[in-house]
């Protein structure tokens, strides 16, 4: 080390620059969730008697994300475009890997896969990554190309249906929920006609009524999807999680009970409360006052993506952006949904809050493209939903 | 996609839409807002839910919450020991821990059997069916020492072992009663069943005393029924039950219960009884049942086979009853020890013919001489002196078919008739003691009656309780209205020296440097099976030092095999424990002489 070294070089200008362009109040909302899920998950994990030990490794993903993430940012929009058709091979092969020997079934649904190295993937999460990416390379068509031609939304409807059978068959029934969502988004933002819309809209209603009528779905299934509406009846069973959670959750008050204070958190009484449960830990042991701050930052997230869509200097960006802001609000707003006992209990994670690293890693993947986006824009100058720069 | 899609109507009127009007960026944008606008609308739901469930609804489910994880739970109380006289334990209660699992949290059971089997000393095979399944509760292994729970802490809490492993392995706290002994007064203690209250023996008769009071524990209790490390306590602490003294002498009664054992075994007998009084007290110093059982696997006998029998087996008793007899002769001042009494060979009485159980002709019998004889014919003679009814006065003094104040779960009062119903050879067989019955227990307290110069005092078993506090509560003789004037009782106490001296049916019962007095029995035994008589109880009742009585020692063999003769299958076991119980009791011998009455008189026998 004595020898006299090359100085470490400074980042180019242009780095400094693209920095500064990012949209850091994006940045930091996701960061305050993401830190805020470690603490949440110290004290459920604390509380199941595991220790830190999850958070621990949960921090350790956060950290990991957010250089993928940086990383991500500096793809040439072009490139990615370019890369999508493979990305979206590769995230089916990977959808097909639960499949395999590998696989592993939590809760009935056949989503994970054991890595060697010890710990698990959920592909499901990296499979909403690559369906966004292919819808907006599918339905952007080339700038200002006019409407969306039908075979477009077909070619777009194949490239969805495809992940959707996978996730369908292997009773991740959540994930075809945040799937469908994100390809209605898309569509809407990308031009295809109402009437395609609304013709799929009620294609996907009948579809979805025959599987319940013709009993397509397992029992269990059918229970927890619909217990949410009167969770009493069968509390120890499918109405357990609804029951539980809505306790904790009214159980905080206004003030909360203090951070790994919650005794229906200490004391493990909601199920699985480090990842699909882990709002019910914010509402007991942070109250009302954290259960809105963290309502809030998930909406600063929405609100910042849908910015950085009316910004985009492209459709293919701005259907990226939006691609990603449906998945992420729709599966917040899922995910509390059922914490609050407005929605059916799917498992399905919180972005940023969840314990998991894939689901992370794909969360902060998502920021960094809402990123490359904005870099791809006018300069990241601020810009305001609804008042047009560029004319028509 | 020719016709004009439905949004475009809002376009100004004054530009007609253009067959294929591209859609540009600027046109998404107003979707985008609606999209906004929908995003914007359900944020406000939740933000409405949130406020309506945490506070509106705050305070409801917050006490929904804290009912669901109030717990209240008994605690046991300590049950109190049972020791004997000199404080040996003979019933204590032990810590133990039920090593319980919750399958449903088990990860993987190979792994927990492999890691729990060495822990716990079962095999790993044998355990992990157990893991295996959808029960939130299974025992794995009941009663184990605390020190297992405590290593399965220790290995839990090693940062090198993964917690998963042992994470659904719980368990239970409670006591478990341990007889350290064993066999020991198994048939006096008895045991208690799986709640842990006395069903059987003094456990079950002095279960109030010994119970205590259970308290309570009121917690906060997390979803598996662990105790929330945070939550408040509300705590009734128990109250310990009483530690009971006994007045048996474990020495003493483990020498009756070997000394029984190896008798019942060599003469064939069904069971032996031995009961050691202490006169003058009422203490019990020895209770003894051979076969007795293990009171921690009390199955492995029949149910019969835990009674304590000296209390709770009536029989006939037989020629020991000829002391209850002639002392009321005695007392009645009918007869002195010297009289003469020509006893013929059979006697006529009721229709029926009684004999001795010795063939003979005409003898000229003492009193004492037929006590030491044990002359059924003259104690039939002897008793005509006082009349029937007087008889069945002083038996009911004596306490025939009266309870023994003793209080033994199952104890036998005894029978005898009342004259009212006696046919015309109930008297005579009364006076030999057939047609009544008495326990074990009743006959030695008649002798220690005798012995205390004829005041009965009530056996008892307890020397004193201890309360958790310490306070002592010692129990006291408690004597009875004067059976026999001292005259009479210390004139029975001379004749019965010559029951185990030359002439007398039990000479092998003399313990050298004492004065032995006693009476042998042998008895026809009623079989409750065919309802007729069946073999017979060969017993012995003795008591020394004769001339000052301290002790009185019994034994009755039941249905023996072989020789069942009282003063052959019951003296020499009343011999050896006699020989004991002074030396253990520390009583010095009197030097006194043996009573020397003349057995017979005038002419030849």
């Amino acid at each position: 080390m004595s020898a006299p070294v090359r100085p470490t070089a400074a980042p180019p200008r242009h780095d400094l620059l693209r920095a500064s362009r990012f949209d850091w109040v994006l940045i930091f909302a996701a960061l305050a969730l993401s830190v805020l899920g470690c603490v949440l998950i110290a004290s459920a994990g604390i509380g199941a008697g595991d220790g830190t030990g999850p958070a621990r490794r949960q921090l350790l993903a956060v950290l990991l994300s957010l250089l993928i993430a940086y990383a991500i940012t500096r793809v040439e929009a072009r490139s990615l475009r370019a890369w999508t058709p493979a990305l979206y091979v590769v995230s089916l092969l990977a959808l097909l890997l639960p499949y395999t020997p590998a696989g592993v079934s939590i809760a009935g649904a056949r989503a994970w896969v054991a890595l060697p190295i010890g710990f698990t993937i959920q592909p499901s999460e990296f499979a909403k990554l690559a369906l966004v990416c292919a819808l907006a390379t599918t339905l952007a068509g080339r700038p200002r190309d006019g409407a969306v031609p039908n075979a477009a939304v077909v070619r777009a409807l194949a490239l969805a249906a495809l992940p959707l059978a996978i996730v369908l068959v292997g009773n991740d029934t959540g994930t075809a929920m945040i799937m469908t969502g994100i390809v209605a988004a898309v569509m809407v933002v990308a031009g295809v006609s109402w009437r395609w819309l609304a013709g799929l809209a009620a294609v996907t209603a009948v579809v979805a009524g025959a599987a319940i009528a013709l009993g397509v779905l397992a029992d269990y299934q059918m229970q927890r999807l619909l217990s949410f509406l009167d969770p009493t009846a069968d509390p120890y069973g499918a109405g357990l999680n609804t029951l539980q959670a809505r306790i904790a959750v009214g159980s905080g008050g206004i003030a909360g009970r203090g951070l790994l204070a919650g005794p229906q958190t200490q004391g493990g009484f909601v199920p699985v409360n480090d990842s699909d449960f882990v709002f019910s830990v914010a509402a007991e042991e942070l109250g009302l006052l954290g259960s809105l701050i963290v309502l809030l930052l998930i909406a600063t997230i929405v609100w910042r993506g849908l910015r950085i869509a009316a910004d985009a200097s492209d459709m293919f960006g701005r259907l990226v952006a939006v691609g990603v802001v449906a998945w992420f609000g729709l599966q917040a707003f899922e995910n509390i949904g059922m914490n609050l006992g407005v929605m059916p209990v799917t498992g399905v994670t919180l972005p940023f809050v969840s314990y998991g690293g894939s689901s992370m890693i794909a969360a902060w993947l998502g920021i960094g493209l809402l990123q490359l986006v904005r870099l791809r824009s006018s300069g990241g100058a601020p810009a305001r939903l609804g008042h047009t720069r560029r004319g028509p | 996609m020719s016709a004009p899609a439905p949004e475009r109507t809002r376009r100004p009127a004054g530009s007609p839409p253009p067959p294929h009007k591209p859609f540009a960026l600027s046109d998404s944008r107003g979707r985008l807002r609606a999209l906004i606008i929908a995003f914007a609308f359900i944020l406000t739901l939740f933000g409405a839910r949130l406020v309506e469930l945490q506070a509106l609804r705050g305070p409801e489910l917050a006490e929904a919450a804290l009912n669901q994880r109030i717990l209240t739970q008994d605690i046991p109380a300590t049950r109190g020991e049972i020791s004997d006289i000199a404080g040996r334990p003979l019933a204590t209660s032990i810590e133990v821990r039920d090593i319980t699992a919750d399958q449903t949290l088990v990860v993987d059971p190979a792994q927990t059997a492999a890691v729990l089997g060495p822990i716990l000393g079962m095999d790993p095979a044998e355990l992990q069916p157990l893991l295996t399944g959808e029960s939130r509760f299974t025992y794995l292994k009941k009663a184990t020492d605390p020190q297992v729970w405590r290593t399965i802490q220790t290995w839990r809490s090693d940062p090198a072992n993964d917690p998963e492993v042992l994470q659904a392995i719980f368990s239970e706290r409670r006591t478990i009663r341990d007889y350290p002994n064993g066999q020991l007064a198994s048939t006096v203690i008895g045991f208690t069943n799986s709640e842990g209250h006395g069903a059987v023996g003094l456990e079950a008769a002095l279960d109030d005393r010994l119970a205590g009071t259970p308290g309570s524990v009121t917690f906060e209790q997390a979803a598996g029924g662990t105790e929330i490390p945070t939550s408040d306590v509300d705590q009734v602490d128990p109250v310990a039950g009483s530690d009971v003294r006994l007045t048996l002498d474990s020495d003493l009664q483990w020498m009756a219960q070997e000394a029984l054992a190896k008798q019942v075994k060599a003469s064939g007998s069904d069971f032996g009884t031995a009961v050691i009084l202490e006169v003058g007290t009422g203490r019990i110093l020895a209770m003894a049942t051979a076969p007795a059982f293990d009171p921690l696997n009390p199955d492995t006998v029949k149910p019969e086979d835990w009674a304590n029998k000296p209390a709770t087996w009536a029989m006939e008793p037989g020629s020991t009853a000829k002391l209850l007899t002639l002392s009321a002769v005695l007392n009645e001042g009918k007869a002195k020890p010297r009289s003469h009494f020509s006893v013929p060979g059979a006697l006529y009485r009721g229709g029926q013919w009684f004999k001795d159980s010795h063939e003979h002709g005409g003898l000229q019998l003492t009193l004492a001489g037929i006590l030491a004889e044990s002359s059924n014919i003259g104690t039939v003679l002897a008793s005509e002196k006082i009349g029937g009814k007087k008889l069945y006065e002083y038996l009911k003094k004596f306490g025939v078919g009266e309870p023994s104040g003793l209080d033994f779960p199952g104890e036998q009062t005894g029978y005898v008739p009342e004259p009212a119903d006696w046919s015309d050879t109930t008297f005579p067989t009364l006076a030999f003691g057939q047609g009544m019955s008495l326990t074990a227990l009743q006959i030695a307290n008649a002798a220690a009656t005798i012995g205390n110069d004829g005041v009965p005092v009530t056996p008892r078993l307890i020397d004193s309780y201890t309360a958790p506090d310490g306070t002592v509560e010692q129990t006291a003789p408690v004597e009875g209205e004067p059976v026999l004037t001292p005259d009479t009782a210390q004139t029975m106490q001379s004749m019965m020296q010559m029951v185990v001296g030359e002439g007398g049916t039990a000479k092998v019962a003399e313990v050298p440097g004492y004065l032995m007095g006693g009476k042998t029995g042998t008895a026809q035994r009623y079989d409750e099976k065919c309802g007729c008589y069946s073999g017979y109880t060969g017993s012995f009742v003795g008591m020394a030092p004769a001339d000052d009585p301290q002790l009185v020692v019994g034994a009755w063999f039941d249905n023996p095999q072989g020789s069942y003769y009282g003063g052959e299958v019951a003296a020499p076991v009343v011999q050896k424990l006699m020989t004991a119980a002074l030396a253990n009791h520390n009583v010095p011998p009197t030097g006194g002489k043996r009573a020397n009455f003349p057995l017979d008189w005038g002419g030849l026998s």
